[in-house]
């Protein structure tokens, strides 16, 4: 029944409808097939993610959205890429240093009203736009983590760089998704999480006389957790439906 | 009531979009009408719950929005069509209504049919497989429509739903709006009168973020009658003669 069957009532008007049993509903007919044909099947990636996330509404937001999409993908492996040859070529871990940089675009980029077009339509959704949210810093960090670990294998410092670089990744990320949040701007997001870090290896180099520090000292690790926890806990204030105000 | 609402208002900044509506509404179709900047968008938006009022009362399908658990309730019983409608240009017409069914948490068993359902009731069966990209302006409007109706919705919201369709769509689409809301509350959002005259059984008429009328379109086309206000066809002049009455008022006070 199209929009013409709504019109005139005209259930029955369907080609071949006159070569059919009488008992045969040929409009349901269609309709299975149509189901069969026009829907995407899942693949392997998002079933697993569905059935891992018990939500197949945020499995399709994870593996099909623009946001997830090729463009900020090549660009971290570009980055990593050129910080692992980097790495090789002097010996010094850059790939930290560029890495939490690259994460932070990366999540700034992945929300906003400006980078979701269905941005209104998500926000009336069952599933909230929080989770798909935090859904999407989840798989920018897997990445980024998986690239990581195969650029750093070839430097020989694997495992310590890459675990020295996730975590102030996850801090500078999650400043950059808190100003996205609170701002509703990617780029001010962006900006805040590259700024942030900037200033942060410059710090170092100041007091150290190096910029290595900024990712192999253990002592910026708790500094650095405390900024991820506090920054998510803004981005997660400012996601959450707020009451109304005088 | 699928929709009660007690004087809500919604302000942006100093800017007062929705100034004390209170309205209340069943199963039927629902209009709003109003010219630009009256406040239908943000009513609208309070009403899918993508924006909080900053005061008043709201429940919506028995339920009040401010809660999480009663509010994902709500949207997964909601159908929203709003005036801007955002798409993923590389999504194909099933793939976008697929998606949102999705994010309205209907069973996955469920989806594909309604899916299909969805697509064939606005008319876009042969462009189901088309990507969005590749289509005009009114077969976008018809996959908006598509994905606020896939799940069926208690309460169906549509923001300017026939802009952008030709004069046989439009038509076609009263009729489903008729029929949807046999079972289902549908408030439309417009500025065209002739489709309010057409599928709605009540009507809201607002203006500077107020409800200066609210009745049948017969009484609202009652209203225009020997007043010689300005119009085409009699529920036009109704609409003028109510907006020319609330802004004369509006200007004495």
């Amino acid at each position: 029944m199209t929009f013409s069957h709504e019109m005139t009532g005209d259930r029955d008007g369907l080609p071949g409808r006159d070569q059919c049993p009488p008992d045969v509903d040929l409009h349901r007919v269609w309709l299975g097939v149509a189901a069969e044909v026009w829907c995407r099947r899942p693949g392997p990636v998002e079933r697993l993610a569905g059935r891992a996330l018990r939500s197949p509404g945020l499995a399709r937001a994870l593996v099909t959205t623009p946001s997830l999409l090729l463009g900020w993908i090549i660009a971290s492996a570009v980055v990593l890429a050129a910080g692992a040859l980097a790495t090789l070529g002097t010996g010094a871990p850059f790939v930290a240093v560029f890495a939490p940089a690259v994460a932070a675009a990366g999540i700034a980029y992945a929300y906003g009203p400006g980078i979701d077009p269905a941005w209104e339509l998500s926000q009336s959704m069952a599933v909230s736009y929080r989770m798909v949210l935090l859904v999407r810093v989840l798989a920018v960090f897997a990445l980024n983590a998986a690239l990581g670990l195969v650029a750093s294998a070839a430097s020989a410092t694997a495992a310590a760089v890459t675990f020295g670089w996730l975590v102030p990744m996850t801090a500078v990320s999650a400043l950059a998704l808190a100003a996205a949040t609170l701002t509703r701007s990617a780029t001010i997001g962006a900006a805040a999480g590259l700024a942030a870090w900037l200033i942060t290896v410059l710090s170092v180099h100041s007091a150290a006389g190096q910029l290595i520090p900024a990712v192999a000292s253990s002592v910026l690790v708790a500094p650095y957790l405390a900024v991820a926890a506090a920054c998510a806990a803004i981005a997660w204030f400012a996601t959450r439906i707020p009451r109304g105000t005088p | 009531m699928n929709v009660e609402i007690s004087d809500v208002t919604r302000r942006f900044g100093r800017n007062q979009a929705v100034a004390g509506v209170s309205l209340e509404t069943g199963p039927g179709v629902f209009g709003l009408l109003g010219p630009n900047g009256a406040g239908k968008t943000t009513m609208l938006r309070m009403l899918a719950t993508v924006i909080p009022p900053s005061s008043g009362r709201m429940r919506l399908l028995g339920r009040d929005p401010d809660g999480y658990g009663p509010r994902r309730e709500i949207r997964r019983r909601l159908g929203y069509l709003p005036q801007n409608l955002g798409y993923f240009p590389g999504f194909t017409v099933a793939e976008f209504v697929e998606y949102f069914a999705l994010l309205k948490e209907m069973p996955p068993g469920r989806v594909p049919q309604a899916v299909a359902a969805a697509v064939e009731r606005v008319d876009l069966g042969s462009r189901a497989r088309a990507k969005l990209r590749t289509l005009s302006g009114g077969m976008l409007r018809r996959a908006g429509i598509a994905q606020a109706i896939v799940n069926e919705p208690e309460l169906l919201l549509l923001d300017e739903p026939t802009a952008g369709l030709d004069p046989e769509q439009r038509v076609a689409f009263r009729a489903l709006l008729r029929g949807l809301g046999e079972r289902a509350t549908v408030v439309v959002s417009t500025h065209l009168v002739e489709d309010v005259g057409a599928a709605c059984g009540e009507v809201a008429l607002m203006d500077a973020g107020k409800i200066v009328f609210q009745g049948t379109p017969d009484e609202l086309t009652a209203r225009g009658e020997g007043t010689g206000a300005a119009g085409d066809a009699p529920l036009e002049r109704g609409y003028s003669a109510v907006l020319a009455a609330a802004r004369s008022a509006r200007a004495a006070a």
